[in-house]
């Protein structure tokens, strides 16, 4: 086991044993479709983007963050290093330099089918939706199980508040309850990024792929990483070129700790049952020994006095 | 006593195991670092390794220096075309360029003794003439130092331009076309082998059909490349004996008679580098040429018998000017596509049916593979790169754009008069628009109308390709309106608008079809980005001055681009919090 899946298995291993009786199961039978509903989505096409940043300025207005400086003239200097999500900053678009060229890519919260930070949050402030959001509310406590337990270091923590909390994207599920895509959505100007059922994202995706041959990588980023995500990328380069995990495996997160935490009432249960065991066995030994030595001696005196 | 001696032991133990330990950390072995492999300008040098023989070499390569070779022979008073038997096999009054002579068996030790013996015992024999002599002592020959040197020689292109200069000179030798003397065919049926290699008027066609042999071929050739190969006749072999053989007997004959002092220059090369240049002649260069005549029509009328479409009059004289061979789209034979290509098709023709032979968008030889990838040139791809090819799934093909080919005209023309703007109508088609439609943050972009589509056409013009295909100005329309429903429109001649088909809000059912903004966006930068426009462009666009490339940020435009917040301010309030049920 090298550090990568230590960290991996342990991440959600821990946390999950941490949080004892307030385990839920974070694994639903099927993917994508919950009780008749279906998740919702946003396919981003790295072909189309173009770097524009008004994804981030958009996402900052409809959730009360600090307005980003999206003139062109600050993009010069903010594409010049990779940005990572933050709590000002639920989506970022970074500059990766690639064997076609410059690709602009907008980087937020997945959504996975089976959020490996739902499974590890203790408080249920970390929530799955039945539409496939992940949202996050104010019964968080802070402890950071989810950043940890995170395979996109995507939910970030507030330093500078009392009551620290994690905050990330939450595919403006506010929104969406209004019948309304996410903002990041609304203000793009070329529909690099598409909101829409998982499905039809999907079907939507392999439709570019097939009616542009040679195009893009035949391959829909999120279909089927981590156990699938909502939030997918089309791509022209591979994946990794543009700063995308590519070693992360299929299997979603929740269930490389399922065997560890299943494992736990038995261990917990039998284990002391098995050392009270142990300390008869080893008891009785003792007390069989003592006795033989006496029972010795007393033969012993017997032959003496003959 | 006894414990202080076990404490000891086991200590002892450890510290060997720790000594172990550091050594075996300290001798791992470094990880070699490839080695850049010098590449030297070839200079008629050799370099004898035989890898496939020997695998990896106990002694570094030998770089043979040929002309030196040569040039000592020389010196000597022989002349060149004398020399070449002292090394190489004299059979039926032609060299072959093998050596050593003597290889036995194709094995290690075979060919290291041949090489040995042959070029040692010269070597020995001449220094014991009191000639000047080359090395005997390994090292001499082995040099560690050009070791892992490179001899690789550019492939020579016998190009038309060649072609043509051998035709007329050898119709000035011997008074008329004698092409037998390169060109023959092998008769793989005839069953005495030294009848089988023949020439007959006609059939000529290039070495690379029978003497290239690790392509797939199909069933005919493939029996006659197994010849090829058995015989070891490889495409270098095949032409080195061919050309330098006859080059040598033309030195011969000119130097025997006296005529020149540089003999070469009207025999032809024996030096490598001089043929093999590394220089290649363009499209362009070579457009003047004649092409070798043997009998292709100038302008065929393809009609295939029973076929569905009407016949195709395909201008050949065009097209063999504008490549630089034949076997772009002669792949396997010089016969006509239809030979090996039938309705249904054939064994011949690998089981590819005429219709894909003319039509496969991902081939090398096909028609439209071939006219597909001029559209991906930067003058087309503007609007190219948008329309699906013809063969591929697209959402409803133009079935008309068929009969520009299939016009049944046995003399079809061979370009059209050029397109020109004079004839648009200029009430409707407008010279200046201003797309205002979606104004907010922005001033309404200005879009210069009329000289896009003057540009366009000018390309269009240009272009013979172009020229041919694009029937009337209409299709130049469509690179932008695409997608017109021209039969059900009930204004015939004015193309939809971008905002006809492309609403302002998303479609969530039909992802397919992007809406307004995304439209106007994609189709302007697409089409750029295309054209490797500097303005207006995704990436090519001065970084700073993008947007305004298109439309100027208004002054005292709306400060918000979206409509609605995600959610109330204070978390507490969240419609979901603790009242949504999970």
């Amino acid at each position: 086991m090298n550090r990568r899946t230590f960290l991996k298995v342990m991440g959600s291993a821990i946390t999950g044993a941490a949080a004892g009786s307030l385990i839920r199961p974070g694994v639903s039978g099927a993917q994508g479709v919950f009780d008749d509903k279906e998740f919702f989505g946003i396919l981003i096409d790295t072909t189309r983007c173009i770097g524009c940043r008004r994804c981030e300025k958009g996402c900052a207005e409809v959730n009360y963050l600090p307005i980003p400086d999206i003139s062109e003239k600050a993009n010069q200097d903010i594409f010049t290093k990779k940005r990572k999500t933050s709590v000002t900053e639920y989506t970022v678009t970074n500059l990766y330099e690639t064997e076609k060229g410059k690709v602009y890519v907008p980087w937020r919260c997945m959504h996975c089918n089976q959020p490996a930070c739902h499974s590890a949050c203790i408080v249920y402030a970390l929530e799955k939706r039945e539409t496939g959001h992940v949202t996050w509310d104010k019964r968080c406590i802070g402890c950071r199980l989810c950043m940890m337990s995170c395979p996109y270091n995507i939910p970030q923590h507030v330093f500078d508040e009392p009551s620290a909390t994690i905050q990330k994207c939450n595919l403006c599920y506010g929104r969406f309850l209004q019948g309304i895509v996410p903002g990041c959505v609304e203000s793009c100007p070329t529909e690099a990024l598409m909101f829409g059922t998982r499905r039809k994202l999907l079907e939507e995706g392999k439709r570019r792929i097939a009616q542009n041959p040679g195009k893009y990588v035949n391959h829909i980023y999120g279909e089927l990483e981590v156990g699938g995500t909502s939030t997918m990328y089309l791509s022209a380069v591979p994946f990794e070129q543009i700063g995308l995990r590519t070693d992360l495996g299929l299997k979603h997160y929740p269930e490389y700790s399922q065997v560890y935490l299943s494992a736990i009432p038995f261990i917990a249960g039998i284990t002391p049952i098995a050392m009270l065991g142990i300390a008869h066995v080893i008891r009785m030994a003792k007390k069989d020994a003592k006795k033989e030595e006496h029972h010795e001696e007393e033969h012993h005196e017997d032959k003496i006095g003959h | 006593m006894n414990r202080k001696l076990l404490y000891f032991a086991v200590g002892v133990c450890y510290l060997i195991l720790i000594i172990y330990g550091l050594y075996a950390v300290y001798t791992v072995e470094a990880t070699l670092r490839a080695k850049e492999v010098p590449a030297i300008k070839p200079e008629n040098k050799i370099a004898i390794a035989h890898t496939e023989i020997f695998g990896k070499l106990e002694r570094p390569q030998v770089i043979f220096d040929h002309k030196k070779h040569t040039e000592a022979f020389v010196k000597e008073g022989k002349k060149e075309w004398d020399t070449c038997d002292t090394c190489h096999t004299v059979e039926q009054d032609s060299l072959i360029f093998d050596f050593p002579k003597k290889v036995v068996k194709k094995d290690k030790t075979s060919v290291m003794n041949a090489y040995h013996d042959e070029c040692i015992e010269c070597h020995k024999k001449r220094s014991s003439e009191n000639k000047k002599s080359g090395p005997v002592v390994c090292a001499d020959c082995h040099k560690e130092k050009e070791k892992s040197i490179e001899v690789k020689y550019p492939v020579f292109e016998f190009d038309f331009y060649v072609h043509d200069k051998h035709v007329k000179k050898l119709k000035e030798k011997l008074g008329k076309d004698d092409c037998s003397l390169c060109h023959h065919t092998y008769d793989i049926h005839e069953e005495d082998e030294e009848l089988a290699l023949v020439y007959e008027k006609g059939t000529e066609e290039s070495c690379y059909y029978c003497h290239e042999l690790d392509r797939k071929r199909g069933p005919e050739l493939a029996a006659i490349a197994r010849v090829a190969a058995k015989k070891g006749l490889s495409l270098k072999t095949a032409s080195h004996l061919q050309c330098l053989n006859c080059h040598l007997e033309y030195q011969k004959e000119a130097g025997k008679a006296g005529r020149l002092k540089e003999d070469e220059k009207e025999a032809g090369p024996t030096e490598c580098v001089k043929c093999h240049t590394g220089k290649y002649r363009t499209v362009a260069e070579l457009e003047k040429i004649p092409r070798p005549d043997r009998d292709q029509p100038e302008r065929p009328y393809i009609n295939i018998k029973d076929a569905k479409l009407k016949g195709v009059t395909f201008d050949h004289d065009y097209h063999q000017k504008t490549h630089k061979n034949c076997r772009v789209c002669h792949h396997e034979t010089l016969k006509a596509c239809k030979d090996c290509h039938s309705l249904v098709g054939k064994p011949e023709g690998n089981g590819v049916n005429v219709a894909r032979a003319y039509h496969d968008v991902f081939s090398e030889h096909s028609c439209e593979g071939c006219h597909n990838k001029k559209k991906s040139e930067k003058g087309c791809f503007g609007c190219h790169y948008n329309i699906a090819p013809m063969d591929v799934e697209t959402m409803g093909p133009k079935k008309e754009s068929c009969k520009i080919c299939h016009s049944g005209e046995i003399k079809g023309p061979l370009s059209r008069p050029p397109l020109s703007v004079a004839q648009l109508d200029p009430e409707k088609v407008k010279k200046e628009i201003k797309i205002k439609v979606l104004e907010r943050q922005y001033e309404p972009a200005e879009f210069p109308h009329l000289n896009i589509i003057k540009k366009l056409v000018d390309i269009s013009n240009k272009n013979k390709l172009a020229n041919y295909f694009h029937k009337d100005i209409q299709t130049i329309c469509e690179g932008c309106h695409h997608q017109s429903p021209a039969e059900a429109e009930v204004q015939k001649d004015s193309p939809p608008y971008c905002r006809n088909c492309h609403a302002v809000a998303p479609d969530l059912q039909n992802l397919q079809k992007i809406r307004l903004l995304t439209a106007y966006h994609n189709q302007c930068m697409g089409c750029h980005d295309a054209m490797q426009l500097e303005k207006g462009s995704k990436l090519r666009s001065k970084e700073g001055n993008r947007c305004a490339d298109c439309h100027k940020v208004k002054e005292k435009g709306p400060e918000s681009i979206t409509s609605v917040k995600n959610f109330p301010k204070d978390p507490w309030k969240y419609p979901w919090y603790g009242g949504m049920e999970r």
